[in-house]
């Protein structure tokens, strides 16, 4: 814990600010006293006040509980997954395979680091992809990892260890381990007769030595999550299966020592690693992946992420329990006036009333912060239940995550520290308001009287500073690709500013209005955004957080400002008898015409509705946008097929299969091949990449440019997509890139030479096999929506002049009728022998749109959280509200109301409240997606679609506004059954 | 010929019980005439709020009768009590109680819109109702816009502004200064010679009491003289 920076500072503030209070509350004990009386004497107020104020805290806390869930998570099978391949020679392309190389260069990278002793041993590997039909239990299985690797070789590496607990050197010659996956699957066990499908259709017959565990040796780090299961045979048989004979494509590397050492060690050893290849021809185009590190380096970063997800969208509710912290003190200080009045009248100073409230605040802060930190823990345990149970993720067992549950002492330390500051911090600035008070008035209960003309200066002033800062912000980060947050801060503070500067000038409602009109254009105008802005901004989802503050600041500066007017609005279109209902005008006038305390309730409100509304309407925008992204990733297409092996001329097998033939009414193959890519200005040069190409001379093949409905995010000339085809047909010099080429692309795809490069049509790119060393330069002419086929497509002859032939990815159609699941599972057993995978394109997306849709239920309960805040803030105003308005209830009781009329008043009031509140949030919500679909990444994401997610919103609506009304339930029939008699009286 | 408008039998009024009990009406009988305006005085703590509590309806009497234009209240639920009071009795209290929220034409024609009077006519009733009282010039101005004297003037006008049968006033000089007060009563008094209703104003402040046509004493919850 020491060793965080983080936490020793935030300690350390602690520790000040503890010292601080320390120090006032012995030099002002009679403010320490009072303050100290203000907890205990009302302790349900108390309760209530912690309850309120420890949102905050509780929100901090559960973001990173599930941040450091999500990391133990990550790092425990990260762990498994790597097994002992601490570092891994080779050359993978991001579809996952290796580039083979000659076993020479395993020879000679072992005899150069033979020094090198913190290498415990390298072994050299087949590492590919085959089919298993095991004759015993009658089970096929394509697409499983094969890992060829010699007993002998692999032993540092450590042992294999069966079901049955036996230790296993390594495969035995001609047989094969199964990990407990691929047994699964195949429903194997030891001593089954097995056959193996490599690159050819010829099978190898086989046994099945052991079933062993996917723990350390039993794993390799191949696919991860959603793969089949690995089959580890020895080289020999993997070169033979792999047709790499004389070949390997991986050196697996293991440092000496425990995991900590293994660790540590990776950076000096990969340097070794480096400096040997570096002196070896035939190592060309091979790199280091440090697997260990990269793996525990990207489940951190995991944990972060999701941190970070969560703790940026609980802004919005933090912002509200500020706001309800704020709110609570207001209405403290507005109950206690006429005491603090009296204080002020036998002599105590102003200041001395500051800290009594700065001491009362903190055993507030204190308190708040310490329950919020636990509760926080809860809600984290929560969140990973519904990760592990609720929301399923592929290839986890459900209940990893909850094993898993972790908090370290950080998170406690960082959410307490973090808490108690921002609780604090909000209820100085709330007290020293409060003590501000005029004696007189204080004790009299006397309104406060309108801000002088200097006042109004001064805020001019103020205005003045703020817009020259905005303008200089603005200035110096509206062009290029700064964080977009930046401009629109500084566009920001010149609208707030200007708004300050006209109060001083006109009238207060024209100014700020305008002011918050200005601020929800703004905040929530995309294309404003883009013409003034350009697309070249970066910035995550932390813009979402500026731009909703910006708006619902704006929206709430409208209603501030114009309450009164909405209230006379309504109740003129409801209409002659709702005019003259004296319920309604007494209902909505007190929202309306006390607009500071409403507009804090209505931000509350706004803020949460706010979040929750953009994330449903995330979902549905996304779920809305499945047709067209559909139809931009499948081009048209039911299927995507890959096989192990290449297969010849798959559209006359298909159509000579009277089995399989009626389920597609077309096949299109394509040339698959890896290549290096060398794009002029990308640093980390060469890019693995692939290629593809639909072959010439069948008929099947030259339909692919003619048929096919992909489409462009860009095109050289901005020609047409059939344009685009019929040249890439012909021309042996053009190509076209999958989307991940795009510069606004969020394909954060990477492969062991770097991350991804981008292109624009015009721009050229030197393709290279790294097997031949054949090479060809082609200039791209259009960058595609699509990104599911990843690489590069080029002409037949690019695809021939690199050496590529072999037909190995397929786009196949549904036949009219035909089921996708049986077609494909026909498929998949008629071309078993080739290793065919055949994957429905829809099923992929919906299985993606599915994850984003529990995803966001997930951040939906969280944020939900947040209405907690609004709904103990609408509380404790109607609370507040029944003390205040005593005799008021009663005079409208003697003046003829009912108590069933005083209770309509009471819930109508606060449903007009909740209702704005929710009505300000809702459409800012729905904006700020509209808004977000209109931006080039989400266009390039095909997430472009709008949709309102009309179930969703109903939910929301019912569960804010009924959770709120049983809030002020009971002070409204607290209200309605005060008797008149008493109620009347002058005393409360 | 004379109404008899209130009439009490016998009213006790007993608040808590056991050693915590206080009897604040004591048998209290009486009969008021339409048109009247009876001062109720005595010292503090004798009875008088709760006197005007149980009489106008605001509060229950714990044995006895009170009957108002020949009506027994205690046959009276709460809804019919709040029907009643909305058309036929009118308010005016020390500390005023006017909504603070509204204007004080808005706080006028409460009593009418809440007695079902259509809101044009509520509307113009009040504004004429509060020029009447010399508040012409103020009729939008909010409660704290306006001084103690006008405020009680416009609790005055929201009192009467129905024409209620019995105008009951609490201390409705308390909170002002000589003029106002000197003010106020003399407005009390014309409104009643005006209009002719029947006003019962429970007071410590002798010159409002001479003002009224008849003055009740009140000590330990009876009335003495």
């Amino acid at each position: 814990m020491a060793t965080n920076p983080v936490v020793g500072a935030l300690l350390l503030v602690l520790l000040v600010v503890a010292v601080v209070l320390l120090v006032l509350a012995v030099r002002h004990r009679l403010a320490f006293r009072i303050g100290l009386r203000n907890v205990y004497r009302a302790r349900g107020r108390t309760v209530l006040l912690v309850l309120g104020l420890l949102v905050a805290t509780t929100i901090v806390s559960g973001s990173l509980a599930v941040g450091d869930t999500i990391t133990q998570v990550n790092v425990h099978y990260t762990v498994l997954g790597v097994g002992l391949n601490d570092e891994i020679v080779g050359n993978q392309s991001p579809s996952g395979t290796y580039t083979p190389f000659p076993y020479s260069v395993f020879t000679a990278l072992s005899a150069g680091t033979a020094g090198d002793s913190s290498i415990a041993g390298m072994a050299p590997e087949v590492v590919s992809r085959f089919s298993l039909f095991d004759r015993t239990s009658g089970v096929p299985q394509t697409n499983l990892y094969l890992v060829g690797v010699n007993g002998n070789q692999s032993r540092q590496l450590g042992n294999f260890v069966a079901d049955n607990g036996t230790s296993i050197p390594g495969p035995a010659p001609g047989e094969v381990l199964l990990d407990d996956l691929a047994a699964s699957e195949l429903n194997a066990s030891a001593g089954d007769s097995v056959l193996l499908y490599g690159v050819s259709a010829t099978p190898t017959p086989s046994v099945v030595q052991a079933v062993v565990q996917d723990n350390l040796r039993g794993a390799f780090p191949t696919g991860g999550v959603g793969d089949f299961g690995t089959g580890f045979v020895d080289l020999a048989l993997g070169q033979r299966l792999a047709n790499l004979s004389g070949s390997i494509n991986v050196v697996s590397v293991t440092n000496v020592g425990d995991q900590a050492n293994r660790l540590a060690l990776a950076l000096s050893v990969s340097a070794t690693l480096n400096a040997t290849l570096a002196g070896l021809p035939a190592a060309r185009g091979l790199t280091v992946d440090q697997v260990l590190v990269g793996g525990l380096e990207t489940a951190d970063s995991a944990g972060s992420s999701i941190s970070t997800l969560f703790l940026v969208l609980g802004l919005f509710s933090i912002v509200a329990g500020a706001m309800l912290i704020i709110g609570i003190f207001v209405l403290l200080a507005e109950e206690r006036k006429g005491e603090m009045g009296v204080l002020r009248a036998i002599g105590l100073q102003g200041r001395e009333l500051v800290y009594s409230y700065l001491f009362e605040g903190a055993v507030y802060s204190a308190g708040s912060a310490l329950a919020g930190t636990f509760l926080g823990v809860g809600v984290g345990y929560g969140l990973a239940y519904a990760f592990g149970v609720l929301y399923r993720i592929p290839g986890l067992p459900a209940d990893a995550i909850l094993d898993s549950f972790t908090v370290t002492t950080e998170t406690l330390v960082i959410a307490y520290v973090v808490g108690f500051l921002l609780t604090l911090v909000t209820v100085l600035v709330a007290s020293r308001r409060a003590s501000r008070l005029n004696i007189v008035r204080a004790i009299r209960d006397l309104p406060e009287p309108p801000p002088t003309l200097r006042a109004y200066t001064y805020l001019a002033y103020v205005g003045g500073a703020s817009a020259v800062l905005g303008a200089l912000l603005y200035a110096t980060t509206y062009q290029g690709a700064s964080d977009l947050s930046y401009p629109i801060l500084g566009g920001t503070l010149v609208i707030v500013g200007l708004g300050l500067i006209a109060c001083r000038f006109v009238q207060n409602r024209l100014a700020f209005s305008a002011a918050g009109a200005g601020l929800v254009v703004w905040g929530g105008l995309e294309p404003l955004h883009r013409a003034l802005l350009g697309t070249a901004h970066g910035g995550g989802i932390f813009i979402v957080f500026v731009e909703g503050i910006v708006m619902v600041t704006g929206a709430l500066l409208l209603y501030a400002f114009n309450s009164s007017a909405l209230a006379t609005a309504i109740l003129r279109v409801a209409g002659g008898r709702a005019q003259r209902a004296p319920v309604a005008r007494i209902a909505l006038s007190y929202p309306s015409r006390r607009p500071a305390r409403t507009t804090i309730s209505l931000a509350i409100f706004a803020l949460v509705v706010f979040t929750l509304v953009g994330i449903a309407a995330t979902g549905a925008t996304v779920d809305a946008s499945l047709g067209a992204t559909l139809q931009s990733e499948s081009g048209g297409y039911t299927f995507v097929a890959y096989s192990a092996t290449a297969v010849p001329d798959l559209p006359e097998l298909v159509a000579a299969n009277t089995t399989v033939a009626p389920y597609f009414s077309h096949v299109v193959p394509l040339v698959f091949g890896g290549v290096y890519v060398n794009v002029s200005g990308y640093a980390a040069n060469p890019y693995s990449d692939d290629i593809y190409s639909a072959p010439t001379g069948g008929a099947a093949s030259s339909s692919f440019y003619s048929t096919n409905q992909f489409t462009f995010t860009a095109t050289a000339g901005g020609v047409s997509a059939s344009q685009v085809f019929a040249e890439l047909s012909s021309d042996p010099g053009v190509a076209i890139v999958d989307n991940s080429y795009s510069p606004v692309s969020n394909n954060l795809a990477t492969s062991s030479s770097g991350p991804h490069p981008t292109v624009a049509p015009g721009d050229t790119m030197l393709l290279t096999n790294p097997l031949n060393g054949n090479s060809t330069r082609v200039t791209v002419i259009g960058v595609m929506t699509q990104s599911l086929v990843s690489g590069v497509f080029v002409s037949p002859p690019t695809a021939a002049t690199l050496g590529y032939s072999q037909e190995k990815v397929f786009f196949l159609t549904l036949a009219p009728g035909a089921s996708a699941t049986r077609a494909a599972q026909v498929a998949k057993a008629a071309f078993f022998p080739y290793g065919l995978v055949v994957l429905n394109i829809a099923d992929l997306l919906a299985s993606s749109i599915a994850s984003t849709e529990g995803a966001i239920g997930l951040l939906q309960i969280f944020v939900g959280l947040g209405l907690a805040v609004g709904i103990a803030a609408m509380g404790i105003v109607a609370l507040r509200a029944v003390v205040e308005r005593r005799r008021e209830i009663g005079m409208v009781r003697a003046n003829g109301f009912t108590s069933r009329m005083v209770l309509r008043a009471f819930f109508l009031e606060y449903s007009f409240v909740a209702l704005v509140g929710i009505a300000i949030g809702t459409g800012l919500g729905l904006l700020i997606v509209w808004d977000l679909t209109q931006s080039a990444s989400a266009t390039s994401a095909g997430v472009s679609t709008f949709a309102v997610p009309w179930l969703n919103l109903a939910l929301i609506l019912v569960v804010a506004y009924g959770l709120s009304m049983l809030a002020v339930a009971e002070p409204c029939l607290r209200a309605a059954h005060l008797p008149p008699a008493e109620a009347v009286r002058p005393t409360e | 010929m004379t109404e008899t408008v209130v009439v009490g039998k016998d009213v006790w009024k007993v608040y808590g019980s056991g050693e915590t009990e206080v009897t604040a009406l004591q048998g209290i009988n009486i009969a008021i005439q339409r048109g009247e305006m009876l001062a109720v005085m005595g010292p503090s703590g004798c009875g008088k709020t709760t006197f005007l509590n149980c009489f106008s309806g605001l509060d229950e009497v714990t044995r006895g009768q009170v009957t108002l234009e020949g009506v027994d209240l205690h046959s009276m639920d709460d809804r019919t009590k709040s029907e009643y009071r909305a058309r036929r009795v009118g308010f005016v209290f020390q500390a005023y109680n006017l909504l603070p929220v509204l204007s004080a034409t808005e706080n006028v024609e409460m009593p009418l819109l809440i007695a079902g009077v259509p809101g044009r006519e509520a509307r113009a009733r009040a504004r004429a109702m509060l020029t009447e009282l010399g508040l012409g010039e103020r009729l939008d101005r909010r409660p704290a816009e306006l001084s103690g004297g006008q405020q009680q003037r416009v609790s005055l006008a929201r009192a009467l502004v129905g024409r209620p049968a019995i105008v009951w006033a609490d201390e409705p000089t308390g909170n002002l200064d000589d003029e106002d007060s000197r003010q106020v009563t003399s407005l009390l008094r014309q409104l009643n010679q005006t209009y002719g209703q029947t006003m019962v104003v429970v007071t410590h402040d002798a010159t409002v009491a001479s003002s009224c046509d008849r003055t009740l004493r009140m000590r330990d919850g009876q009335f003495v003289s």
